[in-house]
């Protein structure tokens, strides 16, 4: 190594400049990472691929401002030099810093970063008087001339700069090296790429704008943030507070919160900050401080009425600065024909309005702002100075049609960045090949290494009707010695997606397969998803087997083991005929396939085993459930409806009203295992084990709930997990149901969500799982569906190998690495049940869009009030599973009044609000008092919206139960109605894209194909999820 | 601008180095002919000097001399020239006199020092430029020293610091490296057995972090004292040449 010395200038404490020396050393084994190097560079990690035609080398301004380019994984063989990285780092910031490094890291792309400065050859000390901009460009040359050279010039080099000198000065010097602009570039190199084009002009344009703008800098909108230094030391002494804001959504220009310790800030004084920023805000004082907004309000952005501010005042303040930006991609719509007339003074800027309501309006500058006014469109914020009332962003990419269904759903993929590209080829290849003509074999020397349970064990699984992706199965069987043996087999996805492999790194990207109302983008490619990983019956597969010996009489698990096994599954159960076995009914024999053409003995006696086995495991599970019972688990109660369809978006599968008991025991033997992996692997990985918590939650967030209960008479026990549990189950009304299952579900919005975290950064007493009762709790059943249940996998794995073979802990993350990946996971889990809401809603709307109450009778339905607000009501429509608002003052100022037959009318008059009720008194003396849990009829209408997200809402227009003749019929189906209603709202979209454009329509249909749902999942999937999806579903709008 | 981060993602230290790399280490034995012994050292840009004296008789107050051992007297101090902007530090600074203790400790630890009862040995260090590690380089000067002087040792003295970048253990920490907030281990270990003389830890850090950065402050421990031998061993060549003539 040779050793050389930088002297750098730098800034001292006191503002004195001070000389500072530092070591710099340079050395000959710099890794050049490339796929064609000729010399023994190390070859590890990631290479650049040699089937490009040219290696291109962006120098510092480009890296800098066209990164978001760079990114474009149709470009190639991008060699990030490390003084340009070090260039962004300081110029840009962290998060364009973070960009580029996950782009570096992201096996996907083809680009590597090369350490120049550190590499003997490669290294040019700064000369006196050189500008940095000079030195590092004059570093880049000549680090990608080195390149050109050690790659024997087997590979000619691009470097792109913006810098004119630059390119006078070198383009010529060297044979093989060229240097061009970047614009020339994408011109000669990428003429087809036309993203790239139109992305490069918008983001040379916005940074146009920002320099005139910056000279004209005119009178300030906003006061300027506080340094960083001053913020930081602000918030250490407890002068400044930080949290992450978040906007009210029904509020947006009114009302931000920023959630701490348990009480939120209000404030109006944003200065800049956009919703999921992480601020510093600075207290008011306390005569300034303002309530919370109890009224309804219309989102409309041009109502900007002073709302009645009601309720005690909260902590007010004001944002001094932004710790850590959040921008992200946002979906917006151009103004229509007419509001961007009276926009027009700047034909070049358009103000254009986000989808998502929390994020303030962007400023763009484009020419194609008339083409674009249909569109859903893609947008990037670039920054917001403090002179300008609006951010500046750049447009990025179109997404479809406003209105349009397919459009619509990019838009809630991209508002929740949800990325899901069809499976890329390089990833396909990674599979194992099956098909019906060559079906996947166990491999010989795989079947040594694992236990074979194919003999032994009667394995059968239970699943919904025709699901595919059969990922559990179950076991029982008598030992020897009297006592039972439990076993539950999970598919081993593991075997076939590899440790960082392309499609482990895809997979782990996606997280968890996304389920929108009307299709699912699947975690891993269906090879393995619905063949080769499920354990369908009557068929070889290797599997991940836990096993308990259990005690005959008192169940107590004596031992447990987990081994690597293969499987043949006996039989595919679906859950009706499970529960058919279990309760005697003859008539379920018929369902089974497998027991067909047996002769008659065998039948019986296969069958005799068979009843056994299911009656054996529902004793088990029974008794299992009893415990934690006793420790306080709850029984949660989730609104949301689901619907099934099968490719032909037909009704494919509904969910019974009444569980089965089938499906209890299948949860609670998941529920088990999940456990006991859980132990397992906190127990040997005490630092980096991934296991799934779910804290306690605050007593004061059960305030309302304990308020409605005691409305209805009922009085909730929040004190522990238990006494809520019992004190639920007491509180039922025999007129009602409805009732317990609305306290329920608000007993789930008080609680906390449920998280992936490591064992590392969390001290042991905050493992528990408050929901399960379970002191450790892990996902482990489903690895077809969720990354976490991956990792778990393989933690299981090194658990068991450590223990036969000592010290293997490859692939193992460490606690840093899993503590990331925790929050990647968390995150898309959020992410994907905000989009299947958002889906659901979205097709909510499209159903009742063309249908008016006058024609239709679907429109009128029944509801339950279950929240009261100064000017109206929240209703829960349980036909629907609608929950909405209902107005009881319309805008003209009338409120709502009932006839002697109890029809509703507008009247002027006034409304008083009280604890549990509201009552609307007329000018004419007449009054309507509306209390909570009372059943009205509601018409459902939908609030249309060009920029956003349509909304349902509702009109009271009987202040009595609904009673259509059908009601009967119709309550009992309702689910039927729910998967008509997406049924009829995907079929009409298609007919109008087909009548649209008849040529796309084909390849659109053929898209369908692949991403609709093709496949029902287990039914004990769907319970499991729904009780966990009511654990973290607290969304802020149900208390507003 | 984003804070420099410890350890890049392609696995260099700011400076270049991998986490296990020590700096370049220069030293000299002999600089002073007066002194009984004296080394210089350069670990990369700290640069130490050692001078000492002894065993002689006790000087001073007689009444502290040890019946039984020898008396290791030490001082350290940094030059008020060593840092980049220049402070004035009076002998008596505590941070120096805390230094000198550890030193103490350190070379009761290495000298055989019940060969020479009711005498003293003076051990001087002076930081002449500090780059992070100052007492590991002063510990390491002051071992050459004494074999400079000929005092018997157990064993060489090999003293390097360690630190954390997220979860890898960087060897012989520079000052950015030291200012960047996470612990600093300072090791000084007679690498033959394997002992350690002095252990010290300036923040607070995970019992399961400890071996990792103790094993990293060892190797470089290691690797010092194969340095050290080569120069001790070129200087016992050149003084041998000088006997011959």
């Amino acid at each position: 190594m040779l050793r050389t010395e930088k002297v750098l200038q730098l800034r001292g404490q006191h503002g004195r400049s001070v000389r500072v020396v530092r070591e710099h050393y340079l050395r000959p084994d710099v890794p050049c990472r490339s796929g064609l190097c000729p010399a023994a560079c190390p070859r590890d990690g990631k290479l650049l691929s040699d089937d490009v035609t040219h290696y291109v080398v962006p120098d510092c301004k480009v890296v800098q401002d066209y990164l978001e380019i760079l990114e474009f994984p149709e470009l190639k063989g991008i060699i990030f030099m490390q003084t340009a990285c070090q260039a962004v780092q300081h110029q840009k910031g962290r998060r364009q810093y973070n960009k580029l490094r996950n782009l570096v890291k992201d096996a996907r792309h083809d680009c590597i970063v090369f350490a120049n400065e550190f590499h003997q050859h490669s290294y040019l000390p700064r000369e006196k008087g050189e500008s940095m901009e000079k030195w590092q460009t004059r570093s880049i040359y000549n680090a990608a001339v080195w390149y050109y050279n050690h790659c024997l010039g087997q590979m000619p080099v691009v470097m792109v700069t913006e810098d004119e000198d630059a390119i006078g000065q070198y383009g010529n010097e060297t044979e093989g090296v060229f240097v061009i602009s970047f614009k020339n570039y994408l011109d000669n190199f990428w003429p087809d790429l036309k993203a790239a084009h139109e992305l490069f002009d918008s983001i040379l344009q916005a940074r146009r704008e920002r320099e005139s703008e910056s000279q004209e800098n005119s009178g300030k909108e906003y006061p300027e943030h506080l340094p960083g230094e001053i913020v930081e030391a602000g918030i250490k002494s407890g002068r400044y507070i930080q949290g992450t804001l978040n906007v009210n959504k029904h509020r947006a220009q009114l009302e931000a919160f920023v959630r701490l310790q348990g009480f939120g800030s209000k404030e109006t004084a944003r200065n800049r900050a956009i919703h999921g920023d992480v601020v510093a805000v600075e207290l008011l004082p306390v005569q300034e401080w303002k309530g919370r907004t109890v009224a309804l309000c219309e989102n409309e952005t041009e109502d900007k009425a002073p709302a009645d501010t009601t309720g005690d005042p909260m902590p007010t303040g004001k944002v001094v600065g932004i710790i850590q930006k959040n921008w992200r991609d946002y979906v917006v719509t151009f103004p229509s024909k007419e509001e961007s007339q009276s926009q027009g003074r700047n034909a070049q800027k358009v103000l254009v309005t986000p989808w998502d309501y929390r994020i303030p309006k962007i400023r763009i500058s484009t020419q194609q702002a008339e083409a674009l006014q249909d569109y859903r469109v893609v947008v990037r914020i670039d920054s917001w100075e403090s002179t300008s009332v609006y951010p500046n962003g750049h447009f990025v990419r179109v997404l479809g049609k406003i209105g349009d269904l397919e459009g619509e759903i990019a838009a809630i993929l991209v508002e929740n960045s949800i990325c899901v590209a069809p499976f890329s080829e390089i990833q396909m290849s990674e599979m194992p090949v099956s098909s019906s003509k060559n079906p996947w074999k166990v491999n010989p020397e795989e079947e040594k290494k694992r236990l074979d349970l194919r003999d032994t064990h009667l394995i059968f699984s239970i699943d919904p009707k025709g699901c595919e992706d059969v990922d559990d199965a179950l076991s029982v069987r008598s030992l020897p010695s009297g006592n039972l043996e439990l076993g539950v087999h999970i598919a081993d996805v593991t075997q076939f997606v590899a440790a960082n492999s392309y499609t482990d790194v895809e997979a782990r990207a996606r997280a968890t397969t996304y389920y929108l109302a009307d299709r699912r983008y699947d975690m891993l490619p269906s090879v393995l998803s619905a063949d080769i990983c499920s354990l369908l019956s009557g068929l070889d597969r290797y599997a991940v087997s836990v096993s308990w010996e259990l005690e005959k009489e008192s169940y107590e698990v004596l031992r447990v083991c987990y081994n690597k096994t293969i499987i043949r599954s006996a039989y595919k159960l679906a859950y009706e005929t499970a529960q058919g076995l279990l309760d005697g009914d003859t008539g379920a024999v018929d369902d089974i396939p497998e027991l067909k053409n047996l002769d008659e003995r065998t039948r019986e006696k296969k069958l005799a085993e068979l009843v056994w086995a299911i009656s054996k495991l529902t004793e088990i599970a029974r008794h299992i459930r009893a415990k934690r019972d006793s420790c306080g688990a709850l029984e949660l109660e989730g609104v949301e409806i689901r619907v099934q369809l099968d490719d032909q978006h037909n009704i494919h599968d509904l969910i019974p009203k009444q569980p089965l008991e089938v499906h209890e025991t299948v949860a609670e033997c998941m529920i088990l295992a999940n456990h006991w992996v859980a132990k397992k692997i906190s127990e040997n990985f005490p630092h980096q084990a991934l296991l799934r918590q779910h804290p306690p939650p605050r007593q004061e967030f059960f305030t309302e709930l304990r308020e409605c209960a005691s409305a209805k008479g009922f009085s909730i026990d929040t004190r522990s997990n238990k006494a809520l549990a019992e004190s639920l189950d007491k509180a039922y009304d025999p007129q009602d149901p409805i009732v317990n299952k609305l306290l329920r579900s608000m007993a789930t919005h008080a609680m906390s969500n449920a998280l992936y975290f490591s064992t590392g950064s969390c001290p042991e007493e905050e493992f528990h799982h408050y929901g399960l009762a379970l002191e450790k709790y892990t996902h482990f059943t489903s690895p077809i569906r969720r990354y976490a249940d991956i990792v778990v996998h393989r933690l299981l794995m090194a658990a068991t190998l450590e223990e036969t073979k000592g010290d293997i802990k490859e692939n193992i993350f460490s606690n840093k690495d899993l503590e990331e990946l925790c929050r990647h996971i968390n995150n898309r889990n959020r992410a994907a049940q905000c989009a299947e809401k958002q889906s659901t809603e979205l097709f909510q709307c499209m159903y009742f869009k063309d249908k008016t109450s006058e024609t239709d009778e679907r429109c009128i339905a029944d509801g339950v009030i279950y929240s009261i607000r100064t000017n109206g009501v929240l209703v829960f429509v349980p036909r629907y599973g609608i929950k909405a608002a209902a107005y009881m003052k319309n805008k003209e100022g009338l409120v709502i009044s009932c006839q002697g037959d109890r029809n509703c009318e507008w009247k002027p008059g006034s409304l008083h609000r009280f604890q549990d009720k509201i009552t609307s008194t007329t000018t004419t003396g007449e009054s309507v008092t509306l209390s909570l849990f009372d059943h009205i009829t509601v018409k459902i209408l939908v609030q249309t919206s060009r920029c956003h997200a349509d909304t349902i809402k509702l009109e009271i227009i009987r202040n009595a139960p609904y009673q259509a003749p059908a009601a009967e019929v119709s309550q009992k189906n309702f689910h039927v109605v729910k998967s008509e209603l997406v049924k009829a709202v995907s079929q009409s979209a298609e007919a109008a894209q087909r009548a649209q454009e008849n040529a796309r329509a084909e390849v659109m249909a053929e898209d369908y194909q692949k991403y609709c749902q093709s496949k029902g999942r287990s039914l004990y999937q769907l319970l499991e999820e729904i009780r966990e999806l009511a654990l973290l579903d607290v969304s802020a709008d149900v208390r507003t | 601008m984003a804070a420099p981060e410890l350890l890049s993602d392609e696995g260099y230290r700011a400076d270049g180095r991998r986490p296990a790399e020590i700096r370049k280490v220069r030293a000299r034995m002999g600089v002073f002919e007066q002194a009984d012994g004296s080394a210089y050292i350069e670990q990369g840009n700290t640069k130490a000097l050692a001078v000492v004296y002894g065993p002689h008789e006790m000087r001073g107050s007689r009444g502290k001399a040890l019946p039984e051992r020898a008396l290791v007297n030490c001082q350290f101090s940094m030059a008020t020239f060593s840092t980049g902007e220049r402070r004035r530090r009076p002998h008596g600074d505590r941070q120096a006199g805390e230094l000198a203790l550890l030193l103490r400790d350190t070379f009761e630890a290495a000298i055989l020092t019940h060969l020479f009862p009711r005498s003293q040995i003076d051990i001087y260090v002076q930081i002449l430029q500090a780059d992070g590690g100052t007492f590991c380089a002063g510990v390491n000067a002051a071992t050459l020293a004494l074999m400079d002087a000929g005092i018997p040792m157990r064993d060489y003295v090999c003293a390097s610091t360690a630190g954390l970048a997220e979860d890898a253990a960087l060897a012989d920490l520079s000052v950015p490296e030291e200012a960047a907030g996470g612990p600093v281990l300072a090791l000084a270990l007679l690498p033959a057995g394997g002992q350690l003389a002095q252990l010290q830890l300036s923040a607070r850090l995970h019992q399961e972090r400890l071996p990792r950065v103790l094993g990293a402050a060892g190797a470089a421990c290691r690797a010092l004292h194969a340095v050290l031998d080569r120069v001790v061993r070129q200087r016992l060549r050149e003084v041998a040449a000088l006997l011959g003539d």
